[in-house]
């Protein structure tokens, strides 16, 4: 594996996105949503302020998860649609640095619109007198990590499946991975063994995306200690990293006809 | 030339795909084998659906084989080592469109393993000799067809490789485009590269091949010199002919001329021995000929003819 491969095919991936329209327009609509929020919170008389954070922050998270599926799916597919992929492969360079080097530089776009995103929420919150705190750079990681975790989810779709299935299994599973702890829950309360075990499978396989969400803490500026940031980030880390290996290895059997 | 290395083996490769979602698969491949030495210009040629841009794909490592093996410089083709000396152009080929000509150089460069400290001179000497150099900043979307082709040339040389896989390299190009890429060709294999090139066209496989493959339905049909299956091929001549008597016509057609045509104007296919006299009776009975245009049996009759020839 060729650290210098894998940086070369990222570093084409950002520059694409960078050169690439639409993506400002999903920007420009997520910096408007956070805006909105200051709007909406003067609609209320009581914790204006939090109902501003509560609404940018959702912004962030939801705008982040879209611009990653919506990149994302389209990852494998758009290098064999327009054939690109025949003169890359052709190079002495493997499947997996190929695979890596797409995800590094989608993660790294994403990445950097959530910067964005967050310096808007940065500038509304002070604009409106809305604190700002460690909960929040903890929300900001975590949903960084949650969001690398979906363009994996979504490289590993796009390696095998149209762009629209793609979608289909990666919104679904990123919604799912939003209710596992619920799905526990209500299996372990129904007594009923078989669907115990299913609802506890669910929840070991399935991605616990919760995990990630500190929006609440960060709203209401909670204490967030260094477990509660460091647990999901190494989760975050092992689950990617699996999901990575399972995307390389059907990368590898795929024929490009 | 037969003492020179081999570059390219390739051993009873199949190559089987499923068509849609069952369980039925169709063969594509049926356990081709061929050689390729260094230094030669190999012509794979065959009609087109025979397998020879899935073959090349086998090579470039994009297709899993269903059985047999192949090998570049001994190396098998499933490894990535196997491509660090070889240049690749894809029939029809698309790039980034983001990137200009420079930067889709300076990438594949890159990805390719070429030194730093030698991209910047790689490319340079690249976008001239493929005639880019003042287009070199543009973006790839403002590019034609033709110089897309040569952007394809040169990101398969931009790593100096040992031996560069064309498929199809004159596809789109208009007459001195095509005539470019054939004295590159002839540059490289002087300068000791080896070039396998897929092509249906005979005359770039007469004018440049050193040794050919012909692939007919997946199966290796021939593999030797081209001179052999070509100087064998029966050639004709069709003549477009006005103002032809009828008289005239039935005569032609007593000498095996084939006629196609309304009123005066008449298409008239001839053996190529026969063309003197054909103009001769044309000549004297005062018809005018339009054109006269030589050309060899089409590539499926001339591999058919091959075939029976060998039985």
């Amino acid at each position: 594996m060729s650290a210098g491969v894998v940086i070369a095919i990222a570093h084409n991936t950002v520059r694409e996105a960078v050169r690439n329209k639409i993506l400002y327009a999903l920007l420009f609509f997520a910096v408007l949503m956070i805006g909105s929020g200051a709007v909406v919170s003067e609609l209320s008389y009581v914790e204006n302020q939090r109902i501003l954070q509560d609404v940018g922050l959702a912004a962030i998270r939801l705008f982040g998860v879209a611009i990653a599926i919506f990149i994302g799916i389209q990852l494998v597919y758009r290098e064999v649609d327009r054939r690109t992929v025949y003169t890359i492969l052709s190079k002495p360079i493997s499947r997996a640095e190929f695979l890596l080097g797409k995800f590094a530089g989608l993660t790294l776009t994403i990445w950097m619109q959530m910067v964005l995103m967050g310096a808007a929420f940065a500038a509304v919150s002070l604009a409106a007198g809305a604190p700002l705190g460690w909960p929040h750079l903890a929300f900001g990681l975590l949903i960084g990590a949650e969001l690398a975790l979906v363009v994996a989810l979504s490289t590993l779709f796009s390696a095998f499946t149209t762009p629209m299935l793609a979608a289909f299994f990666t919104t679904g599973t990123w919604v799912l991975g939003q209710l596992t702890r619920e799905l526990r829950d209500i299996g372990a309360a129904s007594h009923v063994p078989s669907l115990q075990l299913a609802t506890d499978a669910a929840f070991r396989v399935l991605p616990d995306l919760q995990s990630f969400d500190l929006a609440t803490e960060a709203a209401h500026l909670l204490p967030v200690t260094a477990s509660d940031l460091m647990l999901p980030l190494i989760y975050g880390l092992g689950y990617t990293t699996l999901v990575l290996i399972a995307a390389v290895a059907i990368f590898e059997r795929r024929d490009f006809r | 030339m037969s003492e020179c290395p081999e570059v390219v083996a390739v051993d009873g490769i199949v190559k089987d795909f499923r068509p849609g979602f069952g369980l039925r698969t169709k063969r594509v491949l049926h356990g081709i084998s061929f050689r390729v030495r260094q230094g030669e210009i190999f012509g794979f040629v065959g009609p087109n659906g025979a397998g020879k841009t899935t073959t090349l794909k086998v090579l470039m490592g994009l297709i899993r084989p269903t059985a047999g093996r192949a090998s570049i410089f001994g190396r098998d083709v499933g490894e990535t080592g196997a491509r660090r000396h070889v240049g690749f152009l894809p029939e029809n080929p698309y790039f980034y469109e983001h990137l200009s000509g420079r930067e889709i150089l300076h990438f594949y460069a890159k990805v390719s393993g070429v030194p730093a400290r030698d991209r910047r001179r790689r490319v340079d000497l690249l976008l001239d000799w493929v005639g880019l150099s003042s287009a070199a900043e543009a973006r790839i979307r403002t590019y034609s067809k033709g110089m897309q082709q040569r952007v394809g040339i040169a990101q398969a040389l931009v790593h100096d490789p040992q031996v560069v896989f064309l498929d199809e390299p004159m596809s789109g190009l208009d007459p001195i485009g095509r005539k470019e890429i054939r004295d590159l060709i002839l540059r490289l294999r002087s300068e000791g590269k080896t070039v396998f090139m897929n092509t249906h066209i005979l005359t770039d496989v007469e004018m440049l091949c050193d040794r050919v493959a012909i692939l007919v339905g997946g199966r290796i049909r021939y593999e030797g010199s081209p001179h052999e299956v070509l100087e064998g091929s029966e050639r004709e001549t069709d003549l477009v002919v006005d103002r032809l008597d009828p008289e005239t016509a039935a005569l032609l057609e007593q000498r095996g001329a084939t006629l196609r045509g309304q009123g005066s104007r008449f298409e008239i296919r001839v053996a190529e021995k026969a063309v003197q006299e054909v103009l001769g009776l044309l000549v004297e009975s005062r018809a005018e000929v339009l054109s006269v245009t030589p050309h060899r049996a089409s590539l499926e009759q001339l591999f058919l003819s091959t075939v029976e020839g060998s039985r």
